[in-house]
């Protein structure tokens, strides 16, 4: 704790020296916050906590990664940050909006809401893992010839859990593909282009 | 009736967003996404008293915290955030705190979870002074002052106060009136909501600030971070390449763009901010809730002499943007005032959501207008028909105007005359209703710019500023740029959203996007074609302006089979750049979209709840560009707006003046069960004045829709619902009255 404070030692630099002036009315940003250029080398700096952290293996994809994670990190918060896999989005990290879903051992599951740590040995699949090399899932072309994505954030979601619908059950209803989708929230009010999209797909497997 | 002045070869068609790829497999990234070496996480602590001063705020504990690398707040971080507030000066921090969820400190560290840990060491003395909830009672005298200027908000030019505007003479028109009606309608704050919560990423380069921003207008954010920054212009960049919606609550630079670039600079690595879900539904801002009372003369046979609006608009503690009411602008009205008063209280701030002005007041008007014809014993549609605009303030003419169209085709689509009773009529405990309502909103010209190059292959790259918000306005530049140049679509690359290589643009907000840069794409198009045929027209053995180009081909108008590759024009140039800034007016003439909404409802009468069973929505949006994502546009706002009729509130628990449901739950946005088929209908025109034919899309379908709905629950049960959001103990309570 000491040899951080000492790492942090403060100069009398201002924030608008900083920038090269300003401006009256413009951002002052006191002087005590701007690091000195020339703080005392070798003090170790902290990079994050490494405590209450466990190496687990998650299967994603059908790929195996080690990866350490703290105990409280989710399972979206790691696939994001850790293994570059953003195209499962976070709207709201409380379980609510569906944007985080992934399918795991084929169910479509909101990933904001599982611990990275409960996930040892579990088959997870992400908007990534759909697509068979260039060759789009059907529920992925679908989503393009019906205008799934307007601001497209939630339409991954959408994906996972039109794909672990129909992964269950290849020929759903309107309202069997509304209720499979009713987890996923889209603020553009996009639902009814959704559910034509894996409606779609179902019609094409009758 | 226009026409089009020529055939067209890809606007107008189904075509999918030239993005939609990207979307659908992940790979589109938004700002969130990104991540930058040595990048911070940042958090955000709000307050939790809606009116105080702040006496002290202890920040050493966090700072001890392992893996916290900076704490800001009002002392240390006096930033102005000139456009949070238009009555007194706001800063990113400020003291007093005046509402619960006003910023108070942020914190960066390693990690997010250590950022969020640290914000609970942070320990603050606060000072409450009296706060007010009520915007009426903030008017009183006697109320705890929240602007230095008073409660009332008053600002400089478009934020003055109150608002009023009249024509025609008042007095006049009542005394035409066979009769006269008073009344009030409430809606509440509804949250944008967009699913993207907001995140900023703010980094420095030796003197250069980069903000990759979820923002709706790169070009408005730069400008607001230079002027607080006390930057230049060219050392301000700003990023938005997806954007994960906004409506209205992500447009120009805002307080979370500001701190991070703030602890970026102080902590020296570049800093991602990120809001909770929470923090963006008390920290940024909603719809403007009103109390709008009206009195309306009319003739026996329904037609409105006067009208005049007295209203109350609570903007909260802050105003950002106006609290105008426009609803009545789709009806003829010859004599009209209305006085509206923004007002602060210590509540949450209201500003932009999608159509700003419209879908509450459009409930109130269009609704009361729907009892007056109950109470004349009039048929609605013949009372919205007769009412309809025609002429702007009954002076100007509308640039195209197929709002009586709309009107015809949309109700006949649903079938009004055989399926309109009386209301309250229907059998059954399950009752039926129909209901209609007018919306719109305005067309309007403006500054924009864009710039094409032909690469020396024939590919061309079109740059615009655009953020695409998921309106498909990438998609959109695309199309008009392929038809203006002869080039197939998929030929053309789109780069947007970033200051340091997109030229100007207006900002997606306010449905501008189309009407401001869509004319400088058309007009960067004509611009570089008569670069190619000035070096085509050798080769071609012909004049430059005799030449055309399709299809990728340059050929002679007048025998076409004499033709060469673009490619081949082009190479000896190596690229050609087009380029242009457009600023159209219009002149003695208004713009405006139209459109007549109609929904049937099932009301069950013994629970209160409403099954939409079918619900038709005609608009009139000049020619449409781009039908696909036009009609989705169309069917999401109706969406929208059935969260605004049946369930969507910000309560404010009276007590603690704490926000209650800050969450998509318990604020209730309606999911897939709660949404209806749309069926779209697009009165198709071509506006001579728009580009390509075509009028504003984005905000129009939320504004008629709430009151449709509500009209529609009245011709059910007979009773009137007169504030929002209209819930089942609402209707069972008015039908035991």
């Amino acid at each position: 704790m000491e040899e951080k404070k000492k790492g942090t030692k403060l100069s009398r630099r201002s924030f608008l020296k900083g920038i090269g002036g300003g401006a009256i009315g413009t951002a002052v940003i006191s002087a005590g916050l701007i690091k000195s250029d020339s703080a005392e080398a070798y003090s170790p700096e902290t990079v994050g906590a490494r405590g209450n952290r466990a190496a687990i293996t998650l299967k994603v994809n059908g790929k195996a990664y080690r990866v350490e994670v703290e105990h409280r990190s989710t399972l979206a918060e790691v696939l994001r940050d850790e293994l570059g896999l953003t195209g499962t989005k976070i709207g709201c990290d409380r379980g609510e909006c569906g944007a985080c879903t992934v399918i795991i051992n084929g169910r479509n599951m909101y990933s904001c809401s599982q611990l990275a740590v409960w996930m040892e040995g579990k088959d997870i699949l992400t908007i990534e893992g759909l697509a068979k090399g260039d060759k789009l899932d059907p529920l992925q072309e679908a989503f393009i010839e019906h205008d799934g994505p307007q601001c497209g954030f939630c339409t991954s979601g959408q994906i996972m859990s039109g794909k672990a619908l129909l992964m269950k059950n290849s020929k759903p209803n309107e309202a069997q593909a509304r209720r499979g989708l009713s987890g996923n929230l889209c603020r553009c009010g996009n639902y009814n282009r959704e559910v034509a999209a894996v409606l779609a797909v179902a019609a094409k497997a009758r | 009736m226009a026409q089009a002045p020529k055939e067209f070869s890809i606007v107008g068609k189904r075509t999918p967003r030239i993005d939609a790829y990207e979307r659908v497999t992940g790979q589109a990234h938004y700002t969130g996404d990104i991540q930058l070496p040595g990048m911070l996480y940042a958090r955000l602590l709000r307050s939790n008293v809606p009116h105080a001063k702040i006496v002290s705020i202890d920040i050493s504990k966090a700072e001890k915290l392992p893996g916290v690398k900076a704490v800001i707040h009002h002392e240390n971080a006096k930033v102005p955030w000139s456009s949070g507030g238009h009555t007194h000066q706001r800063f990113i921090f400020n003291n007093p705190v005046r509402f619960v969820g006003d910023a108070v400190a942020a914190v960066a560290a390693t990690d997010r979870h250590i950022a969020e840990d640290a914000l609970k060491l942070i320990e603050i003395k606060y000072e409450k002074i009296p706060h007010v909830l009520d915007p009426n009672e903030a008017l009183k005298p006697d109320a705890p002052k929240i602007s230095t200027n008073g409660n009332l908000s008053v600002g400089k030019g478009a934020f003055s106060a109150p608002i009023e505007e009249s024509w025609g003479d008042l007095e006049k028109g009542f005394k035409e009136a066979d009769q006269t009606f008073e009344d009030t309608y409430i809606t509440k704050h509804t949250n944008n909501a967009q699913l993207e919560r907001r995140v900023s990423i703010a980094k420095w380069d030796a003197g250069k600030l980069t903000v990759y921003a979820s923002t709706q207008g790169v070009s408005n954010a730069r400008t607001d971070i230079a002027k607080d920054f006390g930057l230049p212009l060219s050392r301000v960049r700003v990023v938005s390449k997806y954007m994960g919606g906004g409506f209205g609550n992500k447009n120009q630079a805002q307080d979370y763009d500001y701190m991070a670039a703030v602890l970026a600079k102080v902590t020296n690595q570049p800093v991602k901010l990120e809001f909770t879900r929470e923090d963006d539904y008390i920290g940024m801002h909603g719809r403007w809730p009103s109390e709008q009372h009206y009195k309306i003369g009319v003739k026996k046979d329904g037609t409105i002499t006067a009208v005049q609006l007295d209203a109350v608009t609570n903007m909260g503690a802050y105003r950002k943007q106006s609290g105008n009411l426009s609803g009545t602008d789709f009806y003829n009205i010859p004599n009209f005032k209305k006085v509206i008063k923004p007002v602060h209280t210590n509540t949450v701030v209201s500003a932009n959501y999608r159509a700003p002005a419209y879908p509450q007041s459009v409930f109130g008007f269009a609704s009361f207008l729907d009892h007056i014809a109950y109470e004349l014993g009039i048929n609605p549609l013949d009372m919205f028909m007769k009412n309809r605009i025609q002429k702007y303030k009954s002076k100007l003419p509308f640039t195209s105007n197929y709002l009586e169209q709309c009107i015809i085709e949309g109700s006949k689509r649903i079938g009004w005359n055989e399926k309109w009773h009386k209301p309250g009529a229907a059998p059954g405990v399950n009752k039926h209703g129909i209901g209609m309502a007018l919306g719109g909103y305005p067309f309007r010209p403006g500054l924009g710019a864009a710039t094409i190059r032909i690469n020396a292959d024939g590919s061309a790259h079109l740059l615009v500023g655009v953020t695409d918000i998921g309106t498909g306005a990438k998609s959109t530049m695309a199309i008009i740029a392929a038809e203006a140049l002869g080039i197939p679509l998929n030929q053309i690359q789109v780069t947007n959203g970033d200051t340091d290589v997109t030229p100007y643009s207006v900002g997606e907000s306010g449905s501008r996007t189309t009407s401001f840069t869509g004319p400088a794409v058309i007009a960067a198009a004509e611009d570089v074609r008569r670069q190619i045929f000035a070096l085509a027209a050798p080769e071609l053995k012909a004049k430059a302006e005799e030449l055309d180009l399709r299809d990728g081909q340059v050929f002679v108008k007048s025998d076409p089979s004499q033709k060469i590759p673009l490619e081949r024009a082009v190479a000896r140039a190596g690229e050609l750049i087009g380029r242009a800034t457009t600023n159209p007016e219009f002149k003695d003439v208004e713009g405006k979209s139209f459109s007549a909404h109609f929904a049937e409802v099932e009301v069950d009468t013994l629970t209160g709840h409403v099954r939409i069973t079918r619900y038709v929505a005609a608009h009139d949006s000049g020619n449409i560009l781009n039908r696909m994502p036009a009609e989705s546009q169309i069917m999401g706002g109706v969406v929208q707006g059935i969260g605004m009729a049946f369930s969507e509130e910000l309560i404010i628990d009276k007590l603690t003046a704490t926000p209650i449901n800050p969450n998509y739950r318990d604020a209730k946005v309606p999911t897939h069960l709660e949404a209806p088929n749309v069926e779209v209908i697009f009165v198709e025109h071509y506006d001579p004045y728009g580009p390509f034919g075509g009028k504003v899309v984005g905000e129009p379908p939320i504004t008629a829709a709430v009151a449709t709905i509500a009209n529609a629950i009245f011709n059910a049960t007979g009773k009137r619902i007169k504030e929002l959001p209209i819930t089942p103990d609402k209707i069972l309570q008015a039908r035991q009255v």
